[in-house]
């Protein structure tokens, strides 16, 4: 017996409920004129934002170092944020924001998921509506090894997609080199032309049953009608210019755990050329951690990534978890630094039309909670500049899948719920 | 259901059956209405269109005709649904004026007669393979035992409970793209793209160019330091970041080492293997290949050079083969005794970073790993005030800690600590540098070894002046049946054959040929349905369907052989050929695959039980294997039926069934080793082994202390009034066997006391026999009483667990569910108005209470008077299975009684086992029925369960054997006909 999610829908949304949910923020500074409740109709205009990018560390970030002391602008850095000081009002921090989803390791993709891990995530809900625009309707990506097949984003139907670990691979799909491109048009050419007579014999085959079961067989043929589509397009695109770039990776892929910067890195440069040639609109990418140790400035820290991570609150370990931490902020700050200065023709900067979602599916790993997930936007039109803090103790409390539904409408995705959540943060964050 | 009643009978019918068939054929084609006769037609106008006519149509349903069109299935399913409703007394609602007995009667016996009449036994769409057959196909198609499905693959979606009816068998665009990334990864796999070789490099890798793995090393003056011995690589070994190999080949490898602050002369031993980079970094070392052992016997750097082949993928890896120091619990816990045993300092110095406050109210673990414990540890070494007062083996914190030593966990956090004292103090293996030079020349890898016998087994050995054209013929020929699981007729190889000529032609490889062929073959309809042949369930047919029924893979060899010769469906062979394909094993495919969609375990692993209710991910992993066992043990023991509500046995470990069904072993009647146990004198007891129980054990186990949480005086060994069975036989084997007292230990044993428990305990172990092996993690059949009210597939965790969401039970969903699942009455949909149930959190009411609207309200009643009883019967049972007296947060008592859809109350759940027992055949015919739509991939139509209830009745006669039932099912015409 399949357990369906207790369904929230739009109309249970009535005032007095708005009102509850607008007395949890009343401990807001920052709470400016009050907003018409956002709806679909909000994304009947063109979308603010048209590229998504969402990043999730397997090891969570360290509140008390994530977030700041003070709420709304004019915040002080908090120690994991410093690398981000030049784009202070490029983003903006949320907390007490999470899916009230299980506990542990095994739920960890409620980060996207929502409430119930494993289902439909929310850049799949995006790339089947505004992927199909580009060469790759979404990507997965990953740095570091962990624990293998975890995954990030799930299909419709619930399926984890498979990660890119290396470097080469992903660069070797942006930007095909010769011998790929003729092994790619041979694979194509052969596989359609000898497509006709497998089908010859398909329609043999599909003549000789009763009706009902031709009926059936029918399915196949459309399948295949599909396949042979794409292959049609696939091959007369083959000449096209695809894009090209100076952009030269190291020989070898950093995928041993104590390179996990550097694959980070690296996969933010691909992931600014990827948004910056159009090449792919919806990105993801996973942050893995298991037992590596750093060393920065020379000096090993005093345990492993994950080792760090149960620290206990022991303050010498959480120095160190930090300054794991405040390193993926350096490389996200490089990130941001591109998309900031790469223009369009129009002069609008790529991190104008590209929300980056910074987050993880653990509130703090040394106790393996899921609750109270740090969260960080950046990017994508939205007025930042704020620390929004959220008292998640307050009945009606917004969730996080409120503040994704927000997203999603600035990207054109005309919906009003997700997972256990069925409001906005419009009126909070727009 | 007279008709099919007898054996011979069956037989009979199963010989007309092609003709049959062809008259119910003509009779669809006939599009002919046949008038309602009068009597039926009459009840029909009394009783059933006032509100289900042309005008009202109430739920969608209008009744109001004159003839009826039996050709039409939907015209069928309509008027069978009239006769479930009715036979059922569901229609009309019981407040609307009811028929007379007579009446009821008379509309029945017309639908009866009619519907068998006009519904054909068959009728199954072309099936796909589903996710889990194509997958088993493709490992048996080309041998790949271990081919996994790529991640992301597309799902299955669920058609009346399973993945593989032929309706929810859906080809769709996405599931078309896989197949044919599938066919080219094989593809790829057999022939791969030629490789080229690269030029010859040399890469080195020095100290900081090694992966340091949670404190397996570290660098110190220039050199990386390793200390471990242990097995996994993360804890002890080191690897070059950057030195991946791309191409298989024969490399020259350099390496220099040196002893670091040796303790004494022989040589150091470094290890050196080739991992794979991409493989677990949890990986025990002992899975890589060893490429060299190299004796470091000096301190100054010693350097070697040799030859040796990696292989893509792979770098080097580096072990301390004779470190002083194991990540091994038994053996660190040892060198931590020993060490103790000659160094005060050090024990004082460990208890104080261990515990802080003297006590155990703070234990440092897992916070202290490393460096940390480390700085902790060197800090309180050096100081001249430390305490060491306690520093003595027998303190309560030297033995807490050496437990916790013993212990996996435990062990991981110390000895991380440990390996710090080592990078300081040494001894230490050093590491200096590693050179890999070439490829000198390519050599084959694991991929092209593989290749190279796939390619052999795809397409045998060319003869020598075969013509390409004849070669690839040849290949066809051998392996097209095979992939297509029938024979495949002289047009269908050269239409194939047409691929190869063409490729050949425009000046293509043989290899390139070859592979071309198998991505074409791996997306034929052929290779990707089966039942695509036109006419009857032919023998190949029958012999893909038993395969795939009983095996979930494609016929075997013998299978085909006999399908050929036009034996198997001779009633005998095909009896024969079931019994030699029954699975045998928990662990079988179909087992697992049947058992986990039919009772929903396969959902087990995505529900997360809340945490107040401990229990467990491993838990949930033996639940699941418990009804695998379970059925297993029914089906290849013949038991009856009967035995999978009401079983004088479970099938699952000791431990989890005292944890999860208030097992108690000795405390069931029927066993021998409590008739034994029964036997000895209480007193004898008291007076001849208690006192060396007293005398050796208590101090540590007793009323002072209580080491690894274990009292030995509460221990009960009134064995005859449910003692503490399996605890305290613990007790008596680990003395007999000499693992207790241990050596250390201030106590001692002599052998005439020791031969004293091992008397006592002989008798105990020789009753134990095969069916009771002590250990309690073993999964086993364990004796019970029957009409328990655990035992049984009903209260299983698994099922429990699965019909529940992890954090609250839903009686409704439960009852549902049992309709469904085991009673074999599926009630309608619900309606759509109808709001969900929210759990009142105020608490102020009972779920009785809550649900009380449906005893209430008549349009609720009519279906809530079935599914209501059989969920709330099973409210004693939590989320997770476990029995609970009261509803949780209310306080209530639990009131479990209901009166089941025939009238006969139930006061709880060992009522409606006895039940279910006398009505076994509802079980059986419930279970028959998932199994044929597991089999045959279609759900069963109205003559196709009334073939099955006759085959469910004659069974019952005859022993009721779930075994023979699954014979019966197979010899069947409902399972014969496509």
């Amino acid at each position: 017996m399949t357990q369906k999610p207790k369904e929230l829908n739009a109309q249970s949304v009535d005032r007095r409920h708005f009102l509850r949910s607008a007395a949890a923020m009343i401990a807001l500074p920052a709470l400016e004129s009050l907003p018409v409740i956002g709806t679909a109709g909000a994304a009947s205009a063109a979308p603010k934002a048209k590229n998504l990018v969402s990043i999730g560390a397997y090891l969570g970030w360290h509140q008390n170092a994530f977030y700041p002391k003070e709420v709304g602008r004019g915040y002080t850095l908090p120690n994991t944020l410093s690398p981000l000081a030049d784009h202070q009002n490029d983003f903006t921090v949320f907390s007490g924001l999470d899916h009230r989803a299980p506990n542990g390791h095994g739920s960890w993709s409620n980060f996207l998921c929502g409430n119930t891990p494993n289902v439909y995530s929310m850049d799949q809900i995006v790339a089947d509506q505004i992927g199909q625009r580009s060469r790759f309707p979404s990507v997965q990506l990953t740095a570091g090894t962990g624990e293998g097949s975890k995954a990030m984003s799930f299909t419709k139907q619930g399926i984890g997609l498979p990660m890119i670990q290396r470097p080469s691979v992903f660069y070797k799909r942006l930007f095909m080199s010769e011998a790929d491109k003729t092994r790619m048009e041979y694979m194509l050419r052969s596989g359609r032309s000898s497509l006709d007579l497998v089908l010859d014999d398909a329609l043999r085959l599909q003549k000789s049953v009763i009706s009902a079961d031709r009926d059936k067989l029918d399915e196949y043929f459309d399948s295949m009608r599909s396949v042979e589509k794409r292959m049609e397009r696939q091959i007369s695109q083959i000449n096209d210019p695809l894009p090209t770039t100076d952009y030269k990776l190291p020989d070898t892929d950093p995928i041993t755990p104590n390179l996990l910067m550097e694959a980070e890195a690296l996969m933010y440069d691909l992931m600014a050329l990827a948004i910056d040639t159009d090449s792919s609109h919806v990105l993801s990418f996973f942050i893995d951690g298991l037992g590596q140790v750093f060393s920065f400035d020379g000096v090993p820290l005093r345990s492993g990534y994950h080792g760090l991570s149960h620290h206990g609150n022991d303050p010498e370990m959480i120095r160190d978890l930090v300054s794991i931490e405040t390193a993926h902020m350096h490389c996200l700050n490089g990130f941001l630094n591109q998309l900031k200065e790469k223009k369009r023709p129009d002069g609008t900067s790529l991190l104008d039309e590209t929300i980056v979602l910074v987050g993880t599916g653990m509130g703090d790993a040394s106790r393996h909670s899921n609750a109270d997930l740090p969260t960080l936007v950046a990017g994508g039109g939205f007025d930042h500049g704020k620390h929004i803090a959220i008292d998640a103790s307050k009945p009606e409390a917004p969730l996080l899948g409120d503040l994704y539904i927000t997203l999603m409408q600035q990207l054109g995705v005309e919906t009003n719920e997700f997972s256990n959540a069925n409001r906005n943060l419009n009126q909070l964050f727009s | 259901m007279a008709k099919f009643v007898s054996e011979t009978r069956r037989m009979r019918t199963t010989l007309l059956l092609p003709i049959v068939v062809i008259a119910s054929t003509l009779s669809l084609q006939a599009n002919t209405e046949i008038p309602i006769p009068e009597k039926p037609l009459q009840v029909l106008e009394d009783y059933c269109l006032d509100c289900h006519d042309e005008f009202e149509q109430k739920g969608d349903i209008n009744l109001e005709r004159l003839a009826i069109n039996w050709a039409d299935k939907g015209e069928r399913h309509l008027w069978e649904s009239v006769h479930h409703m009715a036979s059922e007394g569901m229609m009309p609602p019981s407040d609307e004026r009811q028929p007379s007995p007579k009446e009821r009667e008379a509309l029945l016996a017309w639908l009866d007669s009619s519907l068998l009449e006009h519904t054909p036994i068959g009728g199954t769409l072309p099936r796909r393979l589903s996710a889990e057959e194509y997958q088993s196909t493709i490992r048996h198609l080309f041998d790949l035992p271990d081919y996994k499905l790529p991640l992301g693959f597309p799902k299955d979606s669920e058609y009346h409970g399973f993945n593989n009816v032929g309706k929810g068998l859906v080809l769709s665009p996405p599931l078309m793209e896989a197949y044919t990334n599938v066919a080219e990864e094989i593809a790829n796999t057999i022939y791969p793209p030629k490789r080229t070789t690269p030029p010859s490099t040399t890469r080195t890798a020095g100290p900081n160019d090694m992966v340091l793995s949670f404190s397996a090393g570290k660098v110190v003056d220039d050199a990386l330091l390793l200390v471990s011995r242990g097995h996994e690589i993360f804890r002890s070994c080191s690897w070059p970041s950057r030195m991946e190999i791309m191409s298989s080949g024969t490399y020259r490898i350099t390496v220099s080492a040196a002893k670091h602050k040796p303790t004494w002369g022989g040589p150091m031993k470094l290890e050196i293997r080739a991992r794979e980079l991409t493989a677990s970094d949890r990986s025990r070392a002992d899975i890589f290949r060893v490429l060299k052992v190299m004796d470091v016997p000096s301190t100054e750097p010693t350097k070697i050079t040799f030859e040796a082949d990696l292989y893509e993928g792979q770098t080097l890896l580096f072990r301390w083969m004779n470190g002083d120091m194991a990540h091994d619990y038994s053996k660190f816990a040892k060198q931590m005794r020993e060490w103790f045993e000659r160094d005060k300092r050090w024990l004082a110095a460990w208890q104080h970073t261990v515990f802080p406050n003297g006590d155990f109210s703070e234990i440092r673990g897992s916070v202290i790993r490393g460096r940390s414990g480390w700085e902790y540890l060197s800090k309180a070494l050096a100081d001249p005030g430390l305490d060491m007062s306690r520093a003595t083996m027998d303190d309560p914190l030297t033995v807490k800690f050496l437990e916790m030593a013993d212990s996996n966990q435990g062990m991981f956090n110390y000895a991380d600590i440990l390996c710090h004292y080592y990078f300081t103090n040494g001894p230490a293996m050093e590491f200096h540098e590693a050179t890999i030079e070439g490829p000198l020349k390519l050599v084959d890898g694991p991929r092209e070894i593989l290749a190279k016998e796939l390619q052999q087994r795809f397409t045998g050995t060319r003869q020598p002046k075969q013509s390409e054209i004849a070669f690839a013929r040849e290949t066809l020929e051998t392996f097209l049946p095979k992939a297509f699981r029938r024979p495949v007729d002289e047009q269908t190889i050269d239409t194939y054959l047409g691929i190869a000529e063409r490729h050949l032609a425009t000046g293509n490889s043989l290899d390139t040929t070859m592979h071309l062929l198998v991505r074409n073959i791996l997306i034929s309809p052929r290779f990707i349905y089966r039942q695509t042949s036109p006419g009857e369930l032919d023998e190949y047919n029958l012999a893909n369907r038993l395969s795939y029924f009983l095996t979930q893979a494609p016929p075997d060899q013998q299978l085909l052989e006999l399908a050929h010769s036009g034996k198997l469906s001779d009633p005998k062979t095909l009896r024969e050929q079931a019994i030699r394909l029954m699975p045998r094993k928990p662990t079988s495919a179909m087992v697992q695959s049947f058992t986990g969609q039919w009772l929903d375990t396969n959902l087990l692993p995505e529900i997360m039980p809340d945490p107040k209710f401990k229990f467990s991910e491993a838990e949930i992993a033996l639940a699941e294997k418990e009804v695998e066992h379970f059925f297993t043990e029914i089906l290849t023991k013949n038991l009856p039926m009967t035995d999978f509500i009401d079983p004088d046995f479970h099938y699952t470990t000791p431990q989890f069934a005292r944890n999860n069904y208030q097992y108690s072993y000795l405390s069931q009647k029927n066993n021998s080793v409590s008739n034994i146990l029964l036997q000895f004198n209480l007193e004898d007891f008291h007076q001849e082994i208690e006192p060396i129980l007293e005398k050796t054990c208590y101090s540590c186990h007793g009323p002072d202390e209580q080491k690894g949480d274990f009292r030995i005086d509460k221990l009960n060994p009134n064995l005859a009034e449910g003692g503490d069975d399996i605890l305290w036989l613990d007790v008596m084997d680990m003395v007999a066997n000499g693992k207790m007292p241990p050596a250390q230990a201030n106590v001692s044993i002599t052998e005439k006391e020791r031969g004293l428990i091992v008397d006592w305990i002989a008798p105990i172990d020789l009753s134990k026999g095969s069916d009771y092996e002590r250990s309690r993690s073993d999964i086993q059949k364990l004796p019970l009483d029957r009409g328990s009210r655990f035992g049984g597939l009903l209260a299983q965790s698994a099922i429990m667990t699965a019909t529940a969401n992890g954090v609250d039970t839903q009686p409704v969903l439960r009852g549902v569910w049992m309709l469904e699942n085991i009673l074999g009455m599926p009630p309608p949909d619900p309606p759509e108005d109808v709001p969900a149930l929210t759990p009142d959190t105020r608490g102020a009411t009972t779920p009785r209470d809550l649900l009380s609207k449906h005893t209430s309200d008549k349009a609720c009643y009519s279906c809530h008077q079935n599914i209501d009883p059989v969920g709330f019967v099973f409210e004693n049972f939590d989320p997770v299975g476990n029995w609970r007296d009261e509803w949780p947060k209310i306080d209530t008592r639990i009131d479990p009684s209901g009166t089941l859809p025939d009238g006969t109350p139930i006061k709880d759940i060992t009522d409606f086992k006895a039940w279910l027992v006398d009505n076994i055949d509802h079980f059986s015919q419930c279970l028959s029925e998932k199994l044929m739509t597991y089999a045959t991939g279609r759900v069963p139509n109205y003559s196709e369960r009334k073939e099955i209830e006759a085959i469910v009745e004659a069974n019952d006669e005859h022993g009721n054997g779930f075994q023979d039932l699954l014979l019966r099912l197979i010899a069947s015409d409902t399972f014969r006909a496509k």
